[in-house]
């Protein structure tokens, strides 16, 4: 389903040093790379080699050093690094939906609440309306009967369950997934790579990090990446 | 709810123990603000309407003795309003069968009815006495437990004992308002004088003037020109007394102690708001990553902003609902007991709106003010920094610098223990933990310390300031040392009353002195104040004064004074050596003033002069009415029945004895009063004390709770409860004792400040500082037990994680 002609997301050039005591540490050295519509996209290298750094150029989570990150989401165009902070928040909680290895949930609210939580803060839905969002997004992923349970009374993997509703809230054409299955058993993480190829099917596009070679045959086309630099990449196979 | 509230909720309900430090620490300051800004509001409308109510007096003379004709001439006075003429006379009274006396100061009226001029409250039973009744002021309760329809026992001049029956209780507010030594009241009609042996003749007047009721100058002149008219008709006038109609002569002193009281309380907000802003920028802390993960989800700054600022708003609501009742209630409370003690009544409760008010903007500025910088500094992290919190802090520039003085203090650390090492001084491992811990946080360890510091430094001042005003009063004392006063109706030879006196092996000195009133003039001759000059005999060891300039008086003085500092209200720019205007003995003069020494400022001036001369320009030379004595023994005891033995001897000896008054009973009624002001003092650093420790109690836990995973490391590898314990009391051992340290600095600043604001307002006077270890003890203990108590449930909650638990904290 991939359409390759129009690409969702575009890095030119993208280079991002830390500054350090030590001095400049470069994690990103120039990473040219398009992101097409309806794509699962596999970020794939070993751990250090700056996946999380590339994410949070394409979140804006963190500022780039060099280059350029364009994103074409929702019939705009728009350059990350020209946006102000609560711009890129409001972007963020429109076009993307963010999953990490460590779930993020908020503890002190039920499941239900924190799939609300999206559609509160950014005010796209009525409040009546992002219940009824939340309940239609937790049945889909089949924790229904638990939308009153807090994150601590549930395993990892349904918490992953409830972060990947949560992403889903406002209805992202995009999904952004840092090793969303690197603490999850393999039964569990089939469970969630089922998940994604529901979201897949329905037109969705989802970028997804992981150190794990073996992941590779579930992606629709993936690159690698080692010491900040872009050394391979491949299509389905 | 929308998620957001919901998470505003459980953030203020699960952790309970937080939101009732920060809740009550802000309450704190709003009750204290509360209770000082209603009692003010209170007492300045009520003390005032309560006091005019009475119609007072604005002219008190006390003089000799007179009849209706003299007082009709002065009802008929230009200026004057009404006046009233009365007896007044002192008087031992006892409850039957009991063996201590009490004087009274008795006030014979004509007629109770048609008296307009210091009116009587009535308490219980009549509130007029029959012929051969008396009534009570309700002051003499505090002395003798009685009530109306019993018997009072009273002893005349000639000793003889009588029974008389209560026939009330009333509230005098007005008649000794000024005068609040004075000795308790009592009232009869004037056909029961015969029965108490005193003449059917009045001593006293009471007036109003006809305009400017609360003018003082306007009164003042009003006094001067009554004065000379009744001296024209050769009455003697002893003192004059002057007052507003709708101030209570009190009340300027009563609103300066409030005011220090007042500053008290917004220190005590000030240190509180520290307080909280400690608890919210740790509290922001360890949201920090449900702020990233908000963010990352779409809340953009003034959404986390304002979310904060509710839970900001809640803390001060909660404390609001705590403090407004509680404050209203207090100062009540405080209003009633102040106007209790000064003999006013109140209104009834009622909610100051003024008062109201102020604790409303208290319970919100407070927690806005000092929550807004974390809240801000919270809001505003980036996603980044918030989700991976350590790597950052690691790598950003500005926390780089502290990490190197870490290093750096850890250095010095080393090299320090080792030094004591080499010496065989051993500090033990646990204690250097605790050390290093202490300065971990070091924002939050100064915030803490000041707040501590601050209550700590307050606490000892007080206890210094105590000691001040007490040691100030016992130098007044030493204006009147004598053990014993005695004084007679007629004066006698002091060769004569020596020779008697001297008969009891007790007594060692006998010293008779003179006085005369006089009266201070401006220099266009106008009258400036009272004066009461006291003249003992040139080298009398009875008086040791507190010079301030030149010297003290000398028995060869002619026409020269020394005088109390009192009188720069009216001659500024007074230096030893000027002379000044003094109306005495009905004729102007010009005195020397050769020296000036320090006293109460309150109550018109005195000044001594020797009593060679004074009691030649009387014609009393080697003669006297009242005498000195000192014995033996100087407790108050030894005085009280030396006073008793004397009177008794004299009257014997067939002397008519006035009075023979122990020494020092006057001075611990001052120094009683002051003990009230002290107690509200202590009061308010106690307060100051508690907001102190609340802070740190709060911090210990801000810093358990921090080092969680820490804590479980070390029991993972075998630590102890009681070695975990150890630790962390330590910690809030070593912060306690290092704010006392601070304390005991600040203290001195502080004992100099309040002092100084304190003795202005009681006495009118700067006076001499004095230090006391007793502030300082009573600190250290408390410190020592607060900080620990302060440390325990922190410390009891860190060995009590299991080690699941820590490493499920995130
Ligand atoms: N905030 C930071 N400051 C300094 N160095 C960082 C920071 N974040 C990541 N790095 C470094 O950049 C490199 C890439 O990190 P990251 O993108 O997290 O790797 P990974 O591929 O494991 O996700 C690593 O060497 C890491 O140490
Ligand atoms: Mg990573």
């Amino acid at each position: 389903m991939t359409d390759f002609q129009s690409p969702l997301i575009e890095l030119r050039g993208v280079v991002k040093n830390y500054v350090t005591k030590a001095g400049s540490f470069p994690a990103l050295q120039g990473i040219d790379l398009d992101i097409y519509r309806g794509e699962f996209l596999g970020v794939i290298g070993k751990s250090g080699a700056g996946k999380s750094t590339l994410l949070n150029m394409i979140t804006g989570v963190d500022q780039i050093s060099a280059g350029q990150v364009r994103a074409h989401t929702n019939g705009t165009s728009v350059n990350l690094d020209q946006l102000s902070e609560n711009e890129l928040t409001l972007w963020r909680g429109r076009n993307l939906g963010v999953i990490y290895q460590s779930f993020q949930l908020l503890p002190m609210l039920t499941l239900a609440q924190n799939v609300m939580m999206p559609m509160d803060l950014s005010g796209f839905y009525h409040p009546r309306k992002s219940k009824e969002r939340a309940l239609e997004l937790l049945n889909m992923v089949e924790l229904g009967e638990h939308i009153d349970k807090y994150p601590s009374e549930i395993s990892g993997g349904q918490q992953q369950r409830v972060a990947i509703a949560r992403a889903l809230a406002n209805d992202p054409p995009l999904l952004v997934a840092d090793e969303p299955t690197g603490s999850l058993d393999s039964v569990t993480a089939d469970h969630i790579f089922k998940l994604f190829q529901r979201l897949l099917d329905d037109n969705r596009t989802i970028i997804m990090v992981t150190h794990d070679q073996g992941l590779l045959p579930r992606f629709s086309r993936y690159i690698q990446i080692a010491d900040g630099q872009l050394v391979g990449e491949g299509i389905e196979l | 709810m929308r998620p957001r509230w919901r998470k505003v909720l459980s953030d203020l309900i699960d952790n309970k123990a937080r939101t009732i430090l920060v809740v009550f620490s802000i309450a704190v300051g709003i009750f204290a603000i509360g209770v000082i800004a209603g009692a003010y509001v209170i007492i300045s409308e009520d003390m005032g309407l309560s006091y005019a109510a009475n119609n007072p007096s604005n002219i008190e003379i006390r003089m000799d003795d007179f009849d209706q004709d003299l007082l009709n001439t002065i009802r008929n006075f230009e200026g004057i309003k009404e006046a009233e003429a009365r007896r007044v006379f002192n008087l031992k009274v006892r409850i039957p069968g009991e063996t201590q006396w009490i004087t009274v100061d008795v006030v014979s009226m004509k007629n109770f009815d048609e008296n307009k001029i210091n009116l009587l409250q009535p308490v219980t039973g009549g509130a007029a006495p029959e012929k051969n009744q008396i009534l009570l002021e309700r002051d003499v309760l505090e002395e003798l437990n009685i009530s109306p329809g019993e018997n009072l026992e009273i002893q005349l001049r000639d000793e003889t004992i009588k029974e008389i029956i209560v026939a009330g209780i009333v509230m005098d507010s007005s008649t000794g308002a000024i005068d609040f030594l004075a000795p308790p009241l009592a009232y009869i009609t004037s056909d029961t004088l015969k029965f108490f042996a005193e003449p059917d003749q009045f001593n006293r007047i009471f007036a109003t003037v006809e305009t400017g009721q609360d003018d003082d100058e306007h009164i003042r002149s009003v006094i001067a020109d009554l004065t000379d008219k009744i001296e024209k008709n050769d009455y003697g006038i002893g003192r004059t007394f002057r007052s507003k109609t709708h101030e209570h002569p009190l009340e300027p002193t009563i609103n300066a102690v409030l005011g220090i009281l007042m500053v008290l309380g917004v220190l005590i907000v000030f240190l509180s708001s520290s307080l909280i802003a400690n608890t919210l920028s740790a509290l922001l802390n360890q949201h920090l990553r449900h702020i990233g993960v908000m963010k990352l989800i779409g809340g953009q700054n003034q959404i986390i902003f304002r979310m904060y600022l509710v839970q900001l708003l809640v803390f001060g609501f909660l404390a609001l609902l705590i403090a407004i009742p509680a404050g209203g209630q207090g100062a009540y409370w405080l209003a009633q007991y102040i106007a209790d003690e000064m003999g006013f009544s109140l209104l009834g409760y009622r909610i100051v709106p003024l008062s109201f008010a102020l604790q409303l903007a208290v319970g919100i500025l407070v927690p806005l003010v000092s929550g807004f910088i974390p809240v801000i500094n919270g809001s505003k992290v980036t996603v980044q920094k918030a989700l991976d919190g350590d790597r950052v802090r690691r790598s950003s520039g500005e926390d780089s610098e502290g990490k190197e003085e870490g290093s750096r203090f850890e250095e010095i650390q080393v090299k320090t223990t080792r030094a004591l090492a080499d010496r065989g001084i051993r500090i033990p491992r646990q204690m250097l933990i605790s050390l290093r811990n202490t300065f971990r946080q070091r924002g939050r360890l100064m915030l803490t310390l000041f707040t501590l510091t601050m209550g700590g430094a307050i606490f000892v001042s007080v206890f210094n300031v105590r000691d001040t005003l007490h040691t100030y009063v016992d130098n007044i004392g030493n204006y009147f040392m004598a053990d014993v006063t005695l004084d007679f109706e007629r004066p006698y030879r002091l060769e004569e009353i020596k020779q008697y006196a001297y008969q009891d092996p007790r007594v060692t000195h006998v010293e008779g002195w003179s006085y005369a009133s006089a009266e201070i003039l401006f220099p266009d001759g106008s009258t400036a104040e009272n004066i009461s000059i006291l003249a003992p005999p040139g080298g009398s060891d009875l008086v040791s004064p507190m010079m301030i300039e030149g010297r003290w008086i000398q028995a060869g003085d002619v026409k020269k004074l020394t005088v109390a500092e009192g009188i720069y209200d009216y001659y500024p720019n007074l230096e030893v050596g000027d002379t000044i205007p003094l109306k005495i003995n009905g004729k102007e003069e010009y005195w020397e003033v050769v020296g000036l020494f320090k006293f109460i400022g309150l109550e018109g001036v005195i000044g001594y002069a020797p009593y060679e001369y004074i009691s030649r320009e009387q014609n009393l030379a080697n003669r006297s009415f009242s005498y000195r004595i000192e014995i033996q023994e100087h407790d108050l005891a030894s005085q009280e029945v030396m006073a008793k033995d004397l009177d008794a001897y004299f009257r014997a000896q067939g002397f008519r004895v006035q009075e023979a008054t122990p020494g020092l009973s006057t001075l611990d009624s001052a120094a009683e009063s002051l003990d009230i002001l002290i107690t509200f003092l202590l009061i308010m650093a106690l307060l100051t004390a508690t907001v102190g420790s609340m802070g740190l109690a709060g911090t210990m836990s801000m810093n358990v709770l921090e080092r969680t995973r820490e804590i479980g490391i070390m029991r993972a590898i075998g630590a102890t409860d009681l070695e975990i314990i150890r630790m962390v009391i330590v910690e809030g051992l070593l912060i306690g004792l290092l704010s006392f340290g601070l304390g005991i600095i600040l203290a001195v600043p502080f004992t100099y400040l309040l002092s100084n604001i304190v003795s202005d307002a009681v006495f009118a006077t700067p006076i001499a500082v004095v230090f006391t270890p007793a502030g300082y003890l009573i600190w250290l203990g408390l410190v020592i037990i607060l900080s620990s108590l302060a440390s325990v449930l922190p410390a009891r909650n860190a060995a009590r994680l299991t080690i699941r638990e820590v490493l499920a904290y995130e």
